[in-house]
């Protein structure tokens, strides 16, 4: 049973976008959207000579408590009990966007052709695991702020990086604890910018009472479906990206 | 193989892979991915054997050793390959140079690839230049006519009536043999844009131009570059390698760049006032006595002279010309003093800036000097030894030939084999000393990049013939008269590079196609032996590439099988002490603080400080890039999400004085020209800077995402250019800006 997760070091981010980058090749992400971000802090110039910024790379938490889990329906987002990974079964999703909305995180959109949620998956389904691959922002990375590996292995990366240096962990704001699988070694910056999760109501009893088997039954059934496609043909989609940080740039 | 454009195409094919996945086949590979993230670096070891091995899929990956292109640096890559089609660039971990990585721009070189504004055949120019009409020609046609003119050209008005500009490519090499052979003197190329007064002012001080040993510093400056953006390798990881390690960063840029926001310390120093911070800084230690003695002894030559002349430049003075006050510039002195010799002044590489850059770059180099820390670790280096060998050809005497370059004798640093752009381009429009009537042009765009583009514009008119070869239609492509379409570097063999990296490595590097060319591309070392063969000189291209690197590689054989195992060969030469027991390559055969040949050519013998112009009501423009564009290869649609257009920095104090908001569109007008882009207000520009990034506002209208996108840097530019190397001077245009109306 592995666990896997990222412990980042934004201290020697320098925001230069590679891993952007390279995730979006890696992972056919359509224009307009990305899985990963870099965010930023935004200068204090009244400080002189010491202003600075800091930069700070994220994606999706995969976390242990995944809220998007519990809002999903049908089943299709799912945690993988073999790796952590919170993963999207494209085939059972219904379309409608309850994932992405109690995601606290921003780290899920949806694809603008595939109708369906999209979001990091460690590169797991790009298949650069199994080939022994890292993730691709992992591996691209010139100064190796995003550090990827298996927590359940005291040896790995990760694990040797959260005994040695004290890290925290960007949170939800509104109480809930989402457990997220990535570490930031601290003095990272900014750790406020994560939203509110925000369950439909409807749902909101039902997903954390109702076990899997039955969402998706539930999910599946002619009501659930008719009611969920009309909501997905008439809800707008988001405008634009999701992140302020990953918009295209004018600067 | 007829490859597919569509970016679509290869969508499906990764959606395929995504879905046969086997859980086992992921269990095992998790378990390698266990295992070797163990106590080493994950990144060394495991990802090679990897690639190496590839997985079977549906569709299997293969993959294959090569060397990036999206900039100069030349980063070691590992292409995957899939369906004929290359699917994802990752670091070659065995990269030293690069320390494994890839930047945006690398892994963005998928896009680059499958442009579908690429060049896909010859094309011939039927209107006027710049109209965009063209009609399409066989290679046969396109070569018989280069041919043609070139011989035209050579009878009518000599052979150096064709003037050669090489790109920034591996290459470019062949273009070059093939200008010399043809009997052209007239060679130039990008980095009379570039780099030139840094190298100028290196080789007349240490002999050779310097390598940064970034890593083992522990206090560094940055002036006049911005590293994290302006990527450099390995310099640019290194800096965050060494602030991990201790090492103080200190930058003086009157933009806070990202290289600004992750330093220690940032002034928004006042543009063109480098030189007086570093005499002031020179006076210090000079004054204090915080060089080494022995090391000054023995290596540093005119110390007293140097000595005696910046006492006049006190930090006091220093502080009311650059803005930085003086118990900081007496703090900072001290301080990098106490760090020596693993302390630097950061050479930088772009030092196109000012009139004075040469002797603005020497006054950084000479504060190294005082530093002792050439030769030594975290200081300045010399190049090592890679032992690529340039292969040895005959270059004929043409009688007819005028007795050198146009540009001879314009200044009195001209690299010769660089020549200057700014200063051939005006000889050319007076058709003095002679004329030149016909300009290769290979990968390089100086429509776009060299400064006061209605000057191009008004050479060309002098112009009979314009070949350009690249691999879209560039604003210098969209002018010419015949275009010929170039592969991408994936889609080629090219001969061998040596590469430095200072302490990191000095290496060699091939590329061998990944994928074979698309269209009708042709790369240059074809091109150059079909016309050698017309021109009458086929001699001169016999050879084919294998026999080119077997040349090339005479005395390093074992190189071959390196870069066939690992993707690079690296020569374990020697680092540090290179010139312990030898003289420098200097007239006073030690560091030459004070240059006899200046002051024998009458030029300053020591930097003196000339102020910088200043006119009320104007800015002083400066240019930059960020980390996702190299210079004017900004057709990327990748890249371009990171940015879509250029905006004009300017700090808000100024614009509330004229009244201007965030995000209108201005006009900034110098004696160039006039451009109009919006405006970003920013506190992080010094108030009398404002600031445009390269790459945008092309002309031409078949680079289909920064066509009319944001303005040119070229268009408003004034051609100034560096009274010592005839390096292009693009810092030091004035303009003025106001609010565009209707």
């Amino acid at each position: 049973m592995k666990k896997y997760a990222m412990v980042i070091d934004s201290s020697v981010c320098i925001d230069c976008k590679a891993c952007m980058a390279s995730c979006k090749v890696q992972n056919n992400v359509p224009r307009g959207y990305w899985r990963n971000w870099i965010k930023h802090t935004i200068p204090d110039f009244s400080k002189g000579p010491l202003t600075r910024t800091h930069f700070q790379p994220g994606g999706c938490m995969q976390c242990d408590n995944p809220t998007c889990v519990q809002a999903c329906p049908s089943g299709a987002t799912y945690k993988d009990p073999q790796n952590g990974i919170v993963h999207v079964n494209e085939a059972l999703c219904i379309g409608c966007g309850n994932c992405i909305k109690a995601c606290p995180y921003d780290a899920r959109f949806r694809h603008p052709d595939k109708r369906v949620p999209d979001k990091c998956d460690f590169c797991f389904s790009s298949g650069r695991l199994e080939r022994g691959l890292l993730p691709a922002c992992v591996d691209t990375c010139p100064t190796k702020a995003r550090v990827f590996g298996d927590l359940s292995d005291p040896d790995s990366d990760v694990s040797r990086l959260l005994r040695d240096k004290p890290a925290v962990r960007v949170l939800a704001k509104g109480g809930i604890d989402t457990k997220p699988n990535m570490y930031y070694v601290a003095a990272t910056a900014p750790t406020d910018w994560a939203g509110e999760v925000e369950f439909p109501g409807a749902f909101t009893v039902m997903a954390t009472l109702v076990n899997p088997v039955v969402k998706v039954a539930v999910g599946l059934s002619a009501l659930g479906v008719a009611v969920m496609w009309a909501k997905q043909i008439f809800s707008p989609d988001k405008e634009e990206s999701e992140h302020e940080s990953s918009a295209p740039g004018k600067d | 193989m007829k490859p597919a454009t569509d970016s679509s195409t290869r969508e499906h094919g990764m959606k395929t892979e995504a879905k046969t996945l086997s859980r086992r086949g992921f269990l095992q590979a998790s378990a390698a991915v266990a295992a070797t993230a163990a106590g080493v670096p994950a990144l060394k070891g495991y990802v090679s054997s990897a690639h190496a091995a590839g997985v079977a899929q549906q569709a299997p990956i293969t993959s294959h050793y090569t060397v990036c292109d999206m900039c100069f640096n030349r980063c070691g890559m590992i292409a995957q390959v899939q369906n004929g089609r290359v699917v994802k660039l990752d670091p070659n971990p065995k990269f030293l140079k690069s320390r494994g990585m890839l930047c945006a721009r690398g892994n963005a070189a998928v896009e680059h690839l499958y442009d579908p504004d690429r060049l896909k055949t010859p094309l011939l120019r039927k209107g006027a230049r710049g109209e965009g009409k063209w009609q399409q020609l066989t290679w046969e046609q396109a070569l018989d006519h280069t041919a043609e003119q070139f011989t035209r050209i050579a009878e009518k008005y000599t052979r150096c009536g064709v003037m050669f500009s090489p790109g920034s490519d591996m290459q470019s090499q062949f273009l070059n043999r093939f200008a010399e052979v043809f009997g052209s003197y007239n060679i130039t190329s990008h980095e009379t844009l570039c780099l030139l007064s840094k190298n100028r002012a290196y080789l007349d001080t240490f002999g050779e131009t310097p390598y940064a040993d970034v890593l083992y510093s522990k206090y560094i400056i940055i002036a006049g570059a911005n590293p994290l953006e302006a990527i450099i390798t390995p310099d640019t990881i290194d800096l965050m390698e060494a602030r991990k390690n201790g090492c103080k960063i200190v930058v003086l840029d009157p933009r806070y760049t990202k290289t600004a926001a992750l330093a220690d310390e940032w002034f928004a120093i006042r543009p063109g006032t480098d030189m007086a911070f570093f005499l002031a800084l020179t006076s210090v230690i000079t004054e204090e006595r915080l060089y080494d003695p022995d090391f000054a002894e023995k290596m540093l030559f005119g110390l007293d002279e140097y000595a005696a002349h910046v006492r006049q430049y006190t930090p006091e003075w220093a502080a009311g010309e650059c803005g930085i006050p003086a118990q900081d510039i007496r703090r900072i002195a001290r301080e990098i003093a106490a760090a020596a010799p693993a302390s630097m002044i950061y050479p930088g590489r772009r030092s196109s800036d000012y009139e004075d850059s040469t002797q603005i770059r020497r006054s950084m180099a000479i504060a190294n000097a005082l530093l002792s820390n050439w030769d030594r670790p975290g200081g300045v280096l010399a190049a090592r030894e890679v032992g690529v060998r340039a292969p040895y050809f005959d270059v004929p005497w043409y009688d007819d030939n005028p007795a050198d370059r146009i540009d001879h004798g314009m200044a009195p640093g001209l690299i010769h084999h660089e020549g200057s752009f700014k200063l051939m381009r005006d000889a050319i429009i007076k058709g003095e000393p002679y004329p030149i009537r016909g300009w290769f042009t290979f990968k390089t765009n100086f429509m776009q990049t060299a400064a006061n583009r209605n000057k191009t514009l008004e050479m060309l008119n002098h112009l009979d013939f314009v070949v350009n070869a690249d691999i879209v239609m560039s604003d210098t492509a969209w002018y010419s008269d015949l275009v010929l379409p170039s592969p991408s570097f994936l889609e080629r063999n090219d001969p061998v590079s040596a590469l430095q990296g200072s302490s990191a490595c000095a290496c060699a590097v091939w590329r061998d196609a990944v994928v074979p060319a698309m269209y009708e591309c042709r790369d240059m070392l074809w091109i150059c032996t079909e016309l050698s063969k017309r021109l009458g000189f086929p001699e001169s291209f016999d050879f084919t590439l294998d026999e080119y690197r077997k040349s090339q590689l005479e005395s390093i054989p074992e190189a071959f099988e390196a870069i066939k195992a690992d993707g690079v060969y690296y020569n374990p030469s020697k680092v540090y002490g290179i010139y312990f027991d030898s003289p420098l390559k200097t007239q006073a055969q030690k560091i030459e603080l004070f240059n006899q040949r200046y002051a024998h050519e009458g030029l300053d013998p020591m930097p003196v400080y000339k102020a910088p112009r200043r006119k009320e009501g104007a800015f002083r423009l400066v240019v930059g890039r960020t980390a996702f564009f190299t210079h004017s290869n900004t057709n990327n649609a990748l890249l371009i999400e990171f940015k879509d257009e250029n905006t004009l920095w300017m700090h808000p104090r100024p614009a509330a004085k004229l009244g201007l908001k965030d995000g209108e569109m201005v006009e900034v007008e110098s004696s160039a020209g006039k451009v109009a882009l919006a405006l970003r207000l920013f506190e992080g520009m010094e108030e009398e800077t404002v600031y445009m990034a390269t790459g945008f506002g092309a002309l031409s209208p078949e680079l289909r995402l920064v066509h009319n996108r944001g303005a040119s840097i070229a268009e408003v530019l004034e051609d100034h250019s560096d009274f010592i190397s005839g390096n292009m001077a693009m810092h030091e245009t004035l303009v003025t800006v106001t609010r565009r109306v209707g």
